[in-house]
This record gives structure tokens, C-alpha cells and sequence, in this order.
């Protein structure tokens, strides 16, 4: 897809990388990001009850997800565009033997006095179709120099 | 300085000391540390995403690219939220459960760099018999730039 903010229209798709996860990626993740926490390491723990949800086993971090639709982004975005802002929510959980894969279709274009904005609606979805992540995010093109919006 | 060598991985040492839900006072700064980002932590959260952009990994790329230099992925606040708060913080409670995040990017965090987290609970909450926290943060570089800012809900452990 085009990254020419001229030629972009709404629901055109951006899509991201396939990552499979495995016990391995997510203690991988936890030494990258210091997030040790048992949910993500104790199979024991994770026999466990969490209010009314047991999870059966380890879990993918969240933020695993938040990482691939930034990667996702910033993979798309032209050498003069900046990833600004990204909102997610995790809908379901992700589990080792899952492959997800970040899409991402343009929702909205806005220019303002300085600059010139793209809203995404982002989600990650796993092998069986479903949604494990759902969010927002917003790119700026900066105007080139010298031009006016 | 807190470096991930010395981080102690065992979420459970220290539990104790961590604040529960009913602890946590909304708008009370958390305790941070500064945090020194090297190259070598960049490359690690690099692998454990995937990413091969060479603005992260190759300098000589990077210094012919628009930033002059390495930086690190605009995400790199997954692994300052650890790096920049000690072992008594309750975000490593373990149990803590990641509801939802959102986070702004001013400027890149790079290789080098000495970074500073100002961070809070904004307001706590209970929602279908669970117990929600809403965290902001904020990352500022040594020269007092923000680099990114942000917030979440967590589900605290019962």
C-alpha cells in the first residue's frame, strides 16, 4: 500500500507480521522486557483461578502485542512519518502453539494547522480468526518543508 | 543505577512489600529509578519482537538515516516500565493482569541514554468484582525531554 498521504484512503489495510509464539518467545519477551511476572512463566501458578477466569496454562504477554502493531507501523511508515500514539486492549489471551498476526486499515485522515494525521484501527488476531487485541493508532506525516496545510 | 543483570527475576521475592489494591493511593508518585539504556537491551527487545529495522541495529544505517544515529523502537517503554521502577513496585505483583495500555511518542529513546519514569496510580476502581488501577507514566531523556507518555488498567491480584 501506498505511504503517500495524498494517496491514502479510508479502509485501506496495512498488514503485519505473523508471529508464532512459543514458551520460548515469551521467556524471550520476558528477558527483553523485565516482565517476569508467573503469569507469563508458572505453569503451576497459571492452574490457578483469577476471579472468575483459569487461564490453563502460561500466557503471552500483552504488551508482546503492542510491540508487533508498533513494529507493524513503523515497518509501513514512509522515512519522514512518526509513529505517535497507539491504544490497545486485550480481548483474549494468547498461548503457546498460537500464531498472530497485527493488521491494521486507515480510519480517518486529518490535517491540522502544522501537520497531517492518519488514524489505524489495530488488531491482532490469532490462527483461528479471532481477536486477541484491538486498539488505535495515530501516524503523522509532517508536512514537507516550506508547504502550508 | 538499575541494570538487568542485577534485576531480580522472582516476582514473588519482595511480595510482600508491595502495595495491594487496597494500599495503592491514586495520584501517590510511584518510587523510580533512572535506568540506563545500552545497545545490548535495545538489540534483545529487538529479537523478542522481531524487528530488523536497522535505525535499532546498524549504526552506520542509522547515522545515514533520519535520525542521525541509533535510537531505539518507539515500544522500548515496555522494558523501561520494569527497568525504571525497583523490585517493591506493585506492577510486578505477581498476578498483576495487563488490561490495556495507551501511549504517546515524542521523541526516540537511544542507546546511551539516561532515562527517568515519573509515574503514579491516576485512580482505582472495582468493575464485575475486579480490581482495576489506572497507572500513568511519563519517560523523560537526560536532557529532560519526554520520550513517551502514557497509561493503563491493571487488574490487581486478590
Amino acid at each position: 500500500m501506498t505511504t503517500d498521504f495524498d494517496k491514502l484512503h479510508d479502509g485501506d489495510v496495512i498488514n503485519g507480521p505473523s508471529f508464532a509464539v512459543s514458551r520460548e518467545s515469551i521467556r524471550l519477551f520476558c528477558d527483553a522486557s523485565l516482565d517476569y511476572n508467573p503469569l507469563h512463566l508458572d505453569d503451576d501458578y497459571m492452574k490457578g483461578d483469577f476471579g472468575r477466569t483459569n487461564f490453563g496454562g502460561i500466557i503471552m504477554h500483552g504488551m508482546n502485542n503492542f510491540g508487533l502493531i508498533s513494529r507493524m507501523i513503523t515497518d509501513w511508515l514512509p522515512p519522514e512519518g512518526v509513529h505517535r500514539r497507539l491504544e490497545t486492549r486485550w480481548v483474549k489471551p494468547v498461548r503457546p502453539g498460537d500464531t498472530i498476526q497485527p493488521t491494521a486499515s486507515i480510519k480517518a485522515r486529518q490535517v491540522t494547522h502544522k501537520s497531517r494525521w492518519v488514524l489505524l484501527d489495530v488488531q491482532v488476531r490469532n490462527q483461528k480468526g479471532e481477536q486477541v487485541a484491538v486498539g488505535e493508532a495515530m501516524v503523522e506525516f509532517p508536512l514537507p518543508k516550506g508547504a502550508a496545510a | 543505577m538499575a541494570q538487568a543483570q542485577n534485576f531480580e527475576t522472582d516476582f514473588w521475592k519482595d511480595a510482600n512489600l508491595r502495595k495491594s489494591w487496597d494500599e495503592i493511593v491514586p495520584g501517590e508518585p510511584r518510587k523510580t529509578q533512572p535506568y540506563l539504556l545500552t545497545q545490548e537491551a535495545i538489540a534483545l527487545y529487538c529479537k523478542a519482537v522481531g524487528e530488523t529495522n536497522p535505525l535499532y541495529l546498524d549504526e552506520k544505517v542509522a547515522k545515514a538515516g533520519p535520525h542521525g544515529g541509533l535510537v531505539a523502537p518507539p515500544s522500548i517503554h515496555i522494558l523501561l516500565m520494569f527497568s525504571c521502577t525497583p523490585a517493591d513496585d506493585w506492577m510486578r505483583s505477581p498476578g498483576t493482569i495487563n488490561a490495556g495500555q495507551s501511549w504517546s511518542y515524542n521523541t526516540h529513546a537511544r542507546p546511551g541514554d539516561t532515562i527517568r519514569l515519573e509515574a503514579r496510580a491516576l485512580d482505582k476502581f472495582i468493575k464485575r468484582q475486579r480490581l482495576f488501577v489506572v497507572h500513568d507514566n511519563v519517560f523523560f531523556n537526560q536532557h529532560d525531554q519526554v520520550i513517551c507518555s502514557g497509561r493503563g488498567q491493571t487488574i490487581r491480584p486478590t
